[in-house]
């Protein structure tokens, strides 16, 4: 056993290391494919830009949550004809530590169209990607939601589809001995979500000599003579936001980029990659909720934030139906209306369930770095998308009804605030704008997409970057497609597949 | 100046009712004092900036030329109403915006956790892994 280290903001002198393999970013991809290289007896860095916490540091209010663990405070927003608020975590683990912990094995259609149109061949083989998923089930102890510790909210929408003949499930989940206490989007303080910050980077550490820069900025790629041979960036600290010691790693072997789907493109455009396709192709699971009001308690407070899930239209209709349940702070912005007309509503918290579309979306956005520094997100979902979310919400909203549900809010500027069980039908006139619905954004890709063809993809079929040596991109950035379903479970396993590969070159 | 406005802002929108407290019986500064302080730039300019459009957008929502907060209480509410469900995108996103941030700090409060019955909440420990342990104040 060789113990190595972490170091978290630091002010001062330039800081170096070196190692075998540098990682940037420690979300689904980055943390998967530093511990396969370490496994493998490589020495690894992991430059993360949040701060390491652990859960006794995880806040217990909405508004630490989003200091602390989102990026910039969650203010990272698509733009186009609308304005999209995007979920993503600036914390060591990345986006896993703040999500619902839903894990779905990558469905075997997207696996043929990357084979078939993407010209990826066996790389991410059915059987490839099952053997990496094998594996990352039995590492995060995936098994499905504890039934036992659900709210009212997740087993409503369960019988609700039963009802109305459609499949529901309850999700499967990278949580062990989960107390239900509604604390998935906050960071779970019962250590029962199993992430990379409590297992994959402490094991990095502890047994494999690996190093972890925590709070540090990563501002390029060292990219000398077609040949990535390193990085450069500065700590910054978590509260101040002050600039603190600049560093510089030297990857002996090669540098991995896994910095989200909305930061591994900005950064190779930092490090002056130069190819046609960087920053296109970003796409996501746009979706927006449906809230149904009871006569009886149905708390949204109690259970996990997810824990059923119909996906019998996602390949005949691309959209996937979830229960979400919301913390009171954030509902109060999604729940209609201002002054009296809020507070009425919010009276009736307890009384409410939120389940929600996620659409597999057709649209095709662009990533890249803006003028001073940040990052840029031009995205507009399409009317089919639109269409699609219509007929999700309406879905949801019968559901509803066949539970008991005495009024719906549908949350749609353009239709009335709240419909009885008569009214449901509204919905297919809903409005096909993107103004009128509350998007959010999740399940990003692109930005970096892998393919053959150098003109169309930034990466190859083996994720190493068209033209450069030395350089992978391991995150959901390089997937050309969305999936339909949850992503981080083919994120951890295509991160996996190619680190493998690597070690083994 | 800009807690100002923006609690301005918030009272309105977060109105107390005879059975739920809102930013109109208890105190907002504190909160978001302490919220505009750490916000990022984007944060802080949106907030601000949809506490602004809040105090000038009454003459083009419900007609009458005075700031919001200079409304008699009906017509607060009513202009408060007609800028969530306006037709224009930008009103609606500036209330979004006020409404993200007024749930942050109104869903806190002991007073309507207690009233709702869900569970009071420590504070946040504000605390993260460095080379030793760190808290918000410094190391430790």
């Amino acid at each position: 056993m060789t113990s190595g280290n972490h170091h978290a903001f630091v002010s001062g002198p330039k800081r170096e290391f070196e190692c075998d393999f540098a990682v940037i970013g420690s979300g689904a991809g980055g943390a998967s494919a530093a511990i396969t290289l370490a496994r493998a007896g490589f020495r690894v860095l992991v430059a993360e830009a949040g701060a390491w916490r652990a859960p006794e540091d995880y806040p217990w209010s909405m508004t630490g949550t989003m200091r602390d663990m989102f990026h910039d405070w969650g203010t990272l927003v698509a733009t186009g004809d609308s304005i999209i608020p995007i979920v993503q975590a600036s914390v060591v683990g990345g986006t896993p530590v703040i999500n619902s912990a839903i894990v779905v094995r990558t469905p075997g259609d997207v696996l043929a169209s990357w084979r078939d149109e993407h010209g990826m061949g066996d790389v991410f083989s059915e059987a490839a990607i099952g053997k990496a998923q094998d594996e990352i089930e039995v590492e995060l102890q995936i098994q499905e939601t504890d039934w036992s510790v659900v709210g009212p909210t997740a087993d409503d929408m369960l019988k609700g589809f039963k009802i109305l003949n459609r499949e529901v499930h309850p999700i499967i989940r990278n949580v062990a001995h989960c107390k239900g206490e509604m604390q998935c989007l906050q960071g779970c303080k019962q250590k029962s979500k199993q992430t990379a910050n409590n297992l994959w980077l402490p094991e990095l550490i502890q047994q494999h000599g690996g190093t972890i820069l925590s709070c540090a900025q990563v501002d390029r790629v060292q990219l000398d003579g077609g040949h990535a041979t390193g990085l450069h960036g500065y700590f910054r600290h978590p509260t101040t936001r002050k600039r603190g010691a600049d560093f510089k790693v030297v990857a002996r072997l090669g540098v991995l980029v896994a910095a989200s789907a909305t930061g591994s493109a900005p950064l190779l455009e930092r490090s002056g990659l130069r190819s046609p396709a960087l920053g296109k192709g970003f796409r996501g699971h746009p979706g927006a909720g449906v809230v149904g009001v009871y006569d009886r308690p149905v708390d949204m407070h109690i259970g996990p934030s997810q824990a059923t899930a119909s996906m019998h239209h996602r390949l005949d209709h691309g959209i996937k139906l979830e229960h979400l349940s919301l913390p009171l702070e954030l509902f109060a912005a999604r729940v209609g209306g201002a002054g009296q007309a809020l507070m009425s509503k919010l009276d009736h918290y307890r009384q409410c369930a939120m389940w929600v579309t996620a659409v597999r979306a057709e649209a095709v956005g662009e990533v890249h770095q803006t003028w001073w520094g940040g990052r840029s997100v031009t995205y507009i979902p399409t009317q089919r998308d639109l269409e699609r979310l219509r007929y999700g919400s309406k879905l949801l909203a019968q559901a509803h009804v066949a539970m008991g549900a005495r009024a719906i809010w549908p949350g749609v500027a353009g239709m009335p605030a709240e419909l009885s069980a008569d009214q449901l039908d509204l919905f297919d006139s809903a409005p096909l704008d993107n103004k009128a619905w509350t998007w959010v954004l999740s399940h990003l890709f692109g930005g970096c997409v892998f393919g053959a063809d150098p003109q169309r993809a930034v990466v190859g079929p083996d994720l190493h970057v068209h033209g450069v040596r030395g350089l992978h991109v391991v995150d959901a950035s390089a997937l050309p497609t969305t999936l339909g379903v949850n992503p981080q479970h083919t994120i951890m396993a295509v991160a996996r597949v190619t680190a493998e590969r690597l070690a083994n070159a | 100046m800009g807690t100002a406005l923006v609690c301005s802002a918030l009272r309105c929108i977060f109105v107390s009712t005879s059975d739920l407290p809102g930013l109109d019986r208890v105190d907002p500064r504190p909160a978001v004092r302490a919220l505009l302080l750490d916000a990022p730039p984007a944060m802080w300019w949106g907030t601000v900036g949809s506490a602004f459009l809040f105090q000038i957008m009454p003459l083009l929502l419900i007609g009458v030329p005075l700031p919001a907060s200079w409304l008699p209480a009906r017509s607060r509410d009513r202009y408060a109403q007609a800028m969530a469900t306006s037709s224009i995108y930008l009103a609606r996103m500036a209330m979004m915006m006020l409404k993200t941030v007024g749930g942050l700090v109104w869903g806190q409060i002991p007073e309507v956790r207690t009233r709702l019955s869900l569970p009071l909440r420590p504070d946040d420990p504000g605390t993260w892994r460095g080379d030793q342990f760190e808290t918000r104040s410094g190391r430790t």
